[in-house]
């Protein structure tokens, strides 16, 4: 309503602006160019009084300002008097005023301001009760604490599960990678630094977060969240068996009233149910070669799929390779080992690896 | 609330520009005193409702309101609070706030200042004033609204381009804009003259004091920009002849030739139309500088943004004005009165010499920075036209005008005597001729184009004063006749004098710099020390540092000359981590005028930091000078001649005695 | 002198200045303007060693190394084809593998492109035009993706 009102108070100030003048009939002072070559002749005299410029220079400028001055007095003289203001001409303008500019104003205004919306200072946001906060609101002000003591590894611990809630990864990440550094690795933090990972990676066990596991359990052997991934990443890459064979252990081992059984148990029938498991490698033994290749096919491209967007797995890569020599499909294979090099560049080891392959097969 | 009454506000604004912009016209035609009186209130109103806008964008900067969308892309809760006041104009919405603020700010000055001008003349100039504030206001609302909101408001901002986080740009823009948009003023004179149909000695007078601020605020702009570059962007360099400050520059050199010009007009009555020309020149230059920073034609660090739209829009009020005011010209100039000739050599000849180079000079500025555009649309080819061709046209254009700048005040008016003027300095080129021979000697080898440089900037300073001694009665009459010719002695004529001499000294510290610059790149280790001209800096190491709103690695650095300790450097690396970004800030040491600079890159694996180190010889006469060319316009400025003109206080000067 | 003669003079003298400024511009337009190349452009125009260009590109992931006395080596690429760079000196702060930059020196008789100078970008979001639309005229380069990228 305050909104309202002010507005309502800069629209009258700015028709009075309008209609003050109007009232007004007599011209304002103004002045005129016979005031400014009376003022030239005047400094004339005075530099040549002060002995500024020569009493002939002085002569000549004289007369030549003279002139002007004459010029512009018969101009005024000539000119029209200021009419006198006439009535209709006042009446448009304090029209103009009074309608156009309220209503030309306000039906701008509507069209591109938001006047339902409350100003927002951070201070006064800041300031609201906690639990009428929003989870945002928390977030930036440990976020402005930790820009404060980018040190506090405490901090960095609490943000990191609100960033993955968020679904913000890549902050995340960061967020994990700092608390590891500050407060110094154990099981847990490599673990939920490499879930991080995953969940930036769309769900993918790069091979940054296969590390990061594998660093959690040479910690902690028994640490399901790795245990549970190193099973993915086995899945992704194709060895079913070992994956299912890893999930079923963790399945014997875990505690009756294990919350995460469920989900092991969940991503055991996905491998075992569909997909070629041992048992469809049996089957398709038995299938006619025309559709068996069919099949090897369809996993080759998965794989490619998956090493185009993660490339950092080198077991991937010489299985894509051996399988594509294997289809007989030679120029594919060749495009893997490019594509293999680029993605592996920075990696000397396994590169060597890639070209051990390169050998063997000879491509 | 506050961000939708500034939102208001300038609709308001808008909608009295509106009316500003046909009442006062009409009453200047028939001559309705009422009509014409509505010029002078809406203008101090529209000033009065851009600045509750701008003071409501700004009170949103400074309580982060990230409702804000303007406010959200361009601040930081953490950043401290003088870069939230700057970070209002350090955008493109907030920059065109700020322009808009200005303009309305000079229509404010002539509506308060202008009594002595006739009433037709001051309602068609503020009504010319108001087009084009309707222009920039449609501008504002419609493309590049600062006051568009967030209906869930973030809770915290993106923070403002580090580059720009940075005590130069709270006042190089300000500066830069009050020098393009006074401009106007003289632009909405010209096209009120030329609507009129009258143009007189006494509008050269009138629009004077206009073009005199304007071109002060431009000069110190442009001088803060270079030194803002110098120290922010690393390289020490102080002029790049980037688009973007050529942008500045034309309309400063447009702007110089109309304040010359206007003189001959205002004591000859001679080269009206063409002052008026380059009053809508020096303008539509301004239009020009900012349609090249702001439509995102060029790329550089102030444009903000690049949206085709915004782009078009400027182009189309580019066109308006431009294309109209010069329009106009052609179709009005051929019907006002010409004024007289005079002879070559004579005062107003040395004048039209000036304009003729300075506005050559701005067309060659013109061509180079026009060229690249003009090429990649017909051809689609990509080219650069860098220093190299600056220096070579710009150089040899700018050269007989400061060589001739001695002579023009010494010339009398109508007929001058060249031979005598020439005598008269023989005192200044002797020194010149001394200065080139020291500098000969004492340097040795090196470009042969130093030393004549030297000697010109020395021929300048001294003809300066050369005029001051002439007209004061100097070492010819007694004491007390100088000291009384020298009160007597016009405040604008003690300008024109100062700003010459200003000119001289950035001559003086533009050769130095460019001629005796030491340059020197290393990597450096701990306790190791680097010398450059007999100074050794001493590297102690890296300290870590938090800011508010980022993280530094503070190289330190100790400075010795002859093994005693005369300070300290601390260049450093700053990482802003809301942007991902960082910026290298470069330690300065000043000894007298000349500077060693310092500056960081990047650190190696073996612990080594790369430096680039430079002395820089009398590198701050070049902004001093500006400084003192600056004082020029403002002695000039404060000459009352100037004010004089309106009925009563004539009366009053004309009565008084020289002081 | 008579009127006429004054005006004479004066046109004269205006148009002797104008005629010297055109020359001034024609020559130095002829001596000192650089043209923008991609590495694309520089491998099919067959540039002659010695040509001062501008090289615009991508700074080629994996490419940077960094030798003794400030020297350093990359490659600009624009998706089609590499140009390998030297550059001896301190570059900018936002140099980085995978980011815009935009070199200025001459082509080596060798092939490899010899800068004086190296421009990067400004700040996070910005690219500088020139790389830009050479990176478009190869389809690497989709609106907006300067901003999406994962910090690293």
């Amino acid at each position: 309503m305050t909104l309202w009102f002010v507005l309502a108070l800069m629209t009258a100030a700015a028709m009075f602006a309008v209609l003050w003048p109007l009232g007004r009939r007599n011209a304002a002072p103004a002045g005129s160019d016979v005031a400014v070559y009376r003022d030239q002749l005047d400094e004339i005299e005075r530099d040549r009084a002060g002995g500024l410029i020569a009493d002939v220079e002085a002569e000549a400028a004289r007369v030549e300002v003279s002139r002007r001055l004459l010029a512009a007095a018969v101009a005024a003289q000539t000119a029209p008097e200021p009419a006198p203001s006439s009535v209709w001409r006042r009446r448009a303008a304090a029209i103009a005023a009074l309608v156009l500019l309220p209503v030309g104003a306000a039906f701008i205004y509507l069209v591109l301001g938001s006047p339902w919306l409350p100003g927002e200072p951070h201070a006064a946001r800041l300031q609201t009760p906690l639990q009428n906060q929003s989870i945002q609101g928390l977030v930036s002000q440990v976020e402005a604490h930790i820009e404060r003591n980018p040190e506090d590894g405490r901090g960095w611990e609490v943000l990191a599960p609100v960033y993955m809630r968020l679904g913000r990864y890549d902050d995340a990440v960061k967020a994990r990678r700092k608390s590891l550094e500050l407060n110094g690795s154990n099981a847990e933090r490599e673990s939920d630094l490499a879930e991080a990972l995953v969940a930036a990676a769309n769900g993918v066990v790069t091979a940054d977060a296969k590390a990061a596991f594998e660093r959690a359990l040479t910690l902690d052997a028994k640490d399901t969240k790795s245990r549970f991934y190193i099973g993915v990443a086995a899945e992704q890459d194709g060895r079913r068996e070992e994956a299912a064979s890893i999930w079923r252990t963790m399945l014997v081992s875990a505690p009756p009233d294990a919350l995460w059984a469920a989900t092991v148990r969940e991503a055991l029938t996905r491998v075992t149910s569909s997909g070629p498991s041992a048992a469809d490698v049996a089957a398709a033994a038995d299938m006619p070669p025309q559709q068996r290749a069919e099949m090897v096919r369809g996993m080759v491209a998965g794989l490619a799929a998956r090493l185009a967007q993660d490339g950092a797995d080198i077991e991937g890569w010489l299985r894509l390779v051996r399988a594509y020599m294997v289809l007989g499909e030679r120029d594919k294979a060749q495009a893997a080992v490019v594509q293999a090099r680029r993605a592996l560049a920075r990696d000397p080891e396994k590169l060597r690896r890639i070209d051990g392959l390169v050998k063997e097969l000879g491509i | 609330m506050i961000p939708e009454l500034g939102h208001y506000a300038l609709v308001l604004a808008l909608v009295l520009a509106l009316i500003q912009s046909t009442a006062p016209v009409i009453g200047a035609r028939t001559r309705d005193a009422a009509l014409m009186n509505v010029a002078g209130s809406t203008a101090l109103a529209q000033f009065g409702f851009v600045a509750i806008a701008f003071g409501a964008l700004t009170a949103c900067y400074v309580t982060s309101d990230f409702s804000v969308a303007n406010v959200f892309e361009n601040s930081h809760s953490q950043m401290p609070l003088v870069y939230k006041f700057t970070s209002v104009w350090g955008n493109h919405e907030g920059s065109m706030l700020l322009w808009v603020l200005i303009l309305a700010f000079f229509g404010a000055l002539v509506a308060l200042f202008g009594n002595n001008l006739p009433a037709t003349l001051k309602a068609n100039v503020l009504a010319v004033q108001s087009w084009i504030a309707t222009a920039f206001y449609l501008f504002i609302l419609f493309t590049s609204n600062p006051f568009l909101r967030l209906p869930d408001a973030p809770f915290e901002g993106r923070d403002l381009n580090p580059i720009l986080q940075d005590i130069g740009l709270a006042v190089h823009p300000p500066m830069l804009y009050l020098g393009y948009v006074g401009f106007s003023i003289a632009f909405s004179f010209a096209i009120a003259a030329l609507i009129e149909g009258r143009i007189d000695a006494a509008w050269a007078r009138w629009v004077r004091p206009w073009t005199l601020l304007a071109w002060m605020c431009l000069t110190l702009g442009i001088a803060m920009g270079s030194y803002w570059a110098y120290y922010e962007l690393g390289w020490g360099g102080w002029w790049f002849w980037d688009p973007v400050e050529n942008a500045s520059l034309m309309p400063w050199l447009a702007g110089t030739a109309l304040l010359h010009s206007a003189v001959v007009m205002e004591k000859r009555n001679a080269l009206k139309v063409w002052t008026l020309l380059l009053a809508i020149l020096a303008f539509s230059l301004s239009l020009i500088g900012t349609f090249l920073v702001r439509s995102g034609v060029l790329t550089s660090v102030h444009t903000f943004a690049s949206d085709p739209t915004r782009g078009v829009f400027i182009l189309m009020i580019l066109v308006l004005f431009i294309g109209g005011g010069l329009a106009l010209y052609a179709w009005r100039a051929p019907l006002l009165k010409q004024g007289g000739l005079f002879a070559p050599i004579s005062r107003e000849g040395a004048l039209v010499f000036n304009n003729l180079f300075l506005t050559t000079a701005c067309a060659t500025v013109f061509i180079g920075t026009l060229y690249p555009l003009a090429l990649e649309a017909l051809t689609d080819e990509k080219i650069s036209v860098g220093a190299p061709f600056f220096n070579l046209t710009f150089g040899p254009l700018f050269l007989p005008l400061l060589v001739a700048m001695p002579f023009g005040p010494l010339l009398a008016w109508k007929r001058g005597d060249i031979l005598g003027v020439a005598q008269r300095l023989i005192a200044a080129c002797a020194l010149a001729a001394v200065g080139i021979a020291i500098v000969f000697i004492a340097v040795g080898e090196g470009s042969v184009l130093a030393p004549f440089g030297i000697g010109l900037a020395l021929f300048v300073i001294a003809g300066a004063l050369t005029d001051l001694s002439e007209r004061t009665g100097m070492f010819r009459l007694p004491f007390a006749t100088v000291r009384q010719r020298a009160s007597g002695l016009p405040r604008s004529a003690w300008g024109t004098a100062v700003a010459h001499f200003g000119l001289g000294v950035t001559l003086l510290g533009v050769v130095c710099e460019s001629n005796w610059n030491e340059e020197r790149i290393v990597a450096l280790k701990p306790t190791q020390t680097v010398s450059i001209r007999g100074y050794d800096l001493g590297f102690d190491g890296v300290i870590p540092r938090q800011g508010p709103n980022f993280r530094e690695q503070i190289a330190r650095f100790t400075v010795k000359r002859n093994g005693e300790m005369i300070g300290v450097m601390e260049p450093s690396k700053r990482t802003f981590p809301s942007r991902s970004t960082s910026t290298t800030e470069a330690a300065l040491l000043t000894r007298g005028a000349s500077q060693i600079y310092l500056s960081l890159g990047d650190s190696n694996a073996d612990g080594s930091i790369a430096v680039r180190l430079y002395h820089k010889p009398l590198v701050l006469l070049i902004w001093l000078g500006a400084v003192v060319m600056v004082l020029g316009g403002a002695l000039s400025l404060s000459d009352r001649r100037l004010r004089v003109g309106a009925p009563k206080p004539a009366a009053k000067f004309a009565a008084q005695p020289a002081e | 002198m008579t009127r006429k003669q004054r005006r004479l003079v004066l046109i004269g003298v205006s148009l002797g200045v104008l005629g010297l400024a055109a020359a001034l511009v024609l020559s130095a337009l002829r001596e000192s303007i650089v043209f923008f190349n991609s590495p694309t452009d520089v491998a099919e125009k067959n540039l002659a060693p010695g040509t001062r260009i501008r090289l615009g590109g991508l700074v080629k992931d994996g490419s940077l190394v960094r030798g003794d006395n400030l020297l350093i080596r990359f490659k600009v690429t624009d998706g089609n084809k590499d140009v390998a760079v030297t550059y001896q000196g301190i570059v900018p702060d936002l140099f980085r593998e995978g980011q815009g930059v935009v070199a200025e020196g001459r082509i080596e008789p060798d092939g490899t492109f010899r800068a004086d100078s190296v421009l990067a970008k400004h700040d996070e979001n910005y690219m500088p035009r020139e790389v830009a639309d050479a990176l478009k005229k190869q389809g690497r380069w989709q609106e907006g993706s300067g901003k999406s990228g994962a910090p690293k």
